[in-house]
């Protein structure tokens, strides 16, 4: 735990607060998730033109070959630099297995299905608590693996469909427009999936930037992340390692 | 008064100006109609007063009294010899003979005998010269043809370009179009790919052999495509021009999407929009609307069913329904293909439980898949949004001045009757963190006995 003084926005009689900070991401992990905003990002925005390719916004943009190549290749170089990232964070957590130092804290469990079943009890009214939750609640954990399984079902159609001459030395050719299809259909769900579900609990539920700074403070950590909160508290001198899986 | 009267003679005189102009505009139009446009409404008489150059209409028993005698003949400047011998059987049985047209109407200058002198200097001049005649009458046609590639092959100097005689007969030309409907005589359309032919043999032996020359050809069906249902018949374009290929897929479609004509033979219809689906046809398709000049290394139609060589797809030698024949073709562009290649392309098939299966479930999947999704994180959001909006509104309610340092994170983890005691609790004390240290540990304990 870390501590940091911040100017508080209304309390004229305490000009200053003492906010304790914990640590959340590590620096690796920081920098994972911006890559990976910034591929997502690229990848997006030059793959939906292709697919919806019948429509003006598309069309006003891939208008000639020169301009499809130019997109097709930024798509490419991009999808290099995401496969690189995924083969970095796999690499990191093959070699945290390895060394038995895998936190783990990412891992889905039963509880987290308990957890959604009383978090959609606590929403209907039925329970009055609010789940507790330990470093990464069920919405979290359900970001990270829905994201882990589209980009690798991106990535796999995405160079089955680069490599068609190579992928069908080994497979059958109806793979290649199967691939077609996932990769296009799977683009959608995840750009639903990244808008609706993690912009709302980054953003709009309370806006946490903790992937960002890589820290938490004290309010957050309590109201959000009780079980852990309490873990940190309970240990003397507090823990500094985070864990090293990301979010 | 007077300027009144005034008023009324400038606007009669004006009237009077008017209506005249309009009536002699009315008339001249009327007079040159039928010459300019309608060419078939030109009656020989009529017409013959205004075409010729030289005085009284000459009969054609006066021309052929010496053309009509075979062996008449002249040479001209480089030796070739003109057959200066007309049939009058051959032109009484064409068209211009059946309607009784003079001689003398396209052949203007030769009212008089002797004759003028005869400034051709060999026999193509002689063609090129005369054709110009057609443009009298036939100036629609005519002026298509000057967009065509024989018209600009010509103005490149090359004189053995087609022009209207070299396809339609002089003397011999022939009624092509119903009268009535003005759609090609069926017995038109087994004429013209011999026409063309003429100059364009070799590519008329590939036709001969494919699917559609075969039938036209062999069983006289005239439901299979000529020569100028494809290339156009007067303003034939360049067919090798990027703009071209790209437009080819639609060129096929205007006969394969047609269910009236395919069903008589058993051919899909979906042959289009399954190209288009796909991955080349998507590209030339985007293309063809967006930039028709641009040159696209994506296959049309014709790249993998070929030119005027288009054979049926169940064809043993070439057919493309055959994995080995259409490999060859793939192969064209994907040297590297090998034998399951062919198959990334879907021949056509909608995927479905048979064909394509994979295509099939991987779209049923997603079909169900991100409906689920979407439903439970919409359902998830939107509770959780109903919840806080509702625990704020309980709140506000409660405590009409909230704490400045109440932050919108506490909201979500009271329940209502709890907020409202604690608020007091929060009230009396200052506003800092210690009073709900205690929270998460209770909403555990409290969740422990719930298990």
């Amino acid at each position: 735990m870390t501590s940091q003084q911040i100017p508080t926005r209304s309390s004229p009689n305490t000009p200053v607060k003492l906010v304790r900070t914990f640590p959340r991401f590590t620096v690796s992990q920081r920098w994972e998730h911006a890559i990976l905003l910034l591929s997502i990002a690229i990848l997006l925005l030059t793959g939906l033109p292709q697919k919806y390719n019948t429509s003006t916004w598309s069309q006003a943009i891939i208008s000639t070959p020169e301009r499809l190549y130019i997109i097709q290749q930024i798509h490419h170089i991009t999808a290099l630099l995401l496969t690189a990232l995924v083969l970095y964070h796999l690499g990191k957590v093959i070699y945290q297995i390895a060394r038995r130092k895998l936190p783990g804290d990412m891992l889905p469990t039963l509880q987290d299905v308990k957890d959604a079943w009383n978090m959609l009890l606590y929403l209907l009214f039925i329970k009055k608590q609010k789940p507790a939750f330990g470093k990464y609640n069920f919405e979290q954990k359900v970001t990270y693996w829905f994201l882990f399984f589209s980009i690798g079902i991106m990535i796999i159609s995405g160079y089955v469909m680069w490599f068609p001459e190579a992928i069908t030395r080994v497979l059958p050719g109806g793979v290649i427009p199967g691939a077609i299809m996932a990769h296009s259909t799977e683009a959608i769900a995840t750009t639903i999936f990244i808008i609706l579900w993690h912009f709302y609990h980054v953003h709009l539920e309370r806006l946490n930037l903790s992937i960002f700074s890589g820290w938490l403070n004290e309010d957050d950590m309590h109201t959000y992340h009780s079980l852990e909160y309490n873990r940190l508290l309970a240990k003397s001198p507090p823990d500094q390692d985070p864990g090293e899986m990301k979010s | 008064m007077r300027s009144g009267r005034r008023h009324l003679i400038i606007f009669l005189i004006g009237a009077i100006l008017i209506c005249s102009l309009s009536v002699i505009l009315l008339v001249t139009n009327v007079i040159a109609a039928p010459i300019g446009r309608v060419s078939n409404s030109i009656s020989p008489e009529h017409a013959s007063l205004a075409l010729t150059d030289t005085g009284p209409i000459v009969s054609n028993e006066t021309c052929l009294g010496c053309h009509g005698q075979p062996g008449l003949t002249m040479t001209l400047q480089n030796g070739d010899i003109l057959d200066l011998y007309v049939d009058p059987a051959t032109y009484a049985a064409s068209i211009h003979g059946h309607g009784g047209y003079a001689c003398v109407q396209c052949h203007t200058n030769l009212g008089d005998y002797p004759h003028p002198a005869f400034t051709a200097s060999n026999l193509r001049d002689v063609t090129l010269q005369l054709t110009s005649v057609c443009d009298r009458c036939h100036s629609g046609e005519y002026n298509l043809t000057m967009d065509s590639v024989h018209a600009t092959a010509q103005a490149a100097g090359k004189r053995e370009a087609a022009v209207c005689t070299d396809c339609h007969g002089s003397h011999n030309v022939q009624q092509l179009t119903d009268p009535v409907t003005h759609e090609l005589l069926p017995e038109a359309r087994l004429s013209i790919p011999a026409t063309c032919a003429k100059c364009h043999n070799a590519i008329y032996e590939k036709y001969r052999t494919s699917v559609h020359g075969a039938a036209l050809t062999e069983e006289s069906n005239t439901n299979v495509p000529t020569c100028i249902d494809c290339h156009g018949v007067h303003n034939i374009g360049n067919p090798t021009t990027a703009a071209f290929r790209l437009k080819s897929p639609e060129l096929c479609a205007s006969c394969h999407t047609n269910p009236e004509l395919m069903d008589k033979y058993g051919i899909s219809t979906d042959v289009l929009n399954t190209y288009v689906a796909d991955f080349h046809g998507t590209t030339v398709t985007l293309f063809e609307k967006q930039s028709p000049d641009a040159q696209t290394n994506k296959p049309g139609g014709y790249d993998c069913h070929g030119i005027h060589d288009i054979s049926r797809v169940d064809d043993p030698k070439t057919g493309i329904d055959m994995q080995q024949n259409l490999l060859a073709r793939c192969k064209v562009c994907h040297p590297d293909a090998t034998s399951n290649f062919p198959n990334a392309w879907m021949s056509h098939y909608i995927p479905s439980p048979e064909h394509y299966s994979l295509v099939y479930y991987v779209n049923l999947f997603y079909k169900f898949f991100i409906p689920l999704v979407l439903g439970f994180m919409v359902a998830l959001v939107g509770l959780d949004v109903g919840h806080s909006v509702y625990v704020k509104s309980r709140r506000g309610r409660h405590l009409p001045q909230p704490l400045p340092s109440e932050g919108q994170s506490h909201l979500e983890s009271e329940s209502p009757t709890q907020s409202q005691t604690e608020h007091n609790v929060e009230l009396k004390t200052s506003p800092s963190e210690t009073g709900e240290q205690d929270d998460p540990s209770e909403n555990h304990s409290e969740e422990a006995n719930h298990e």
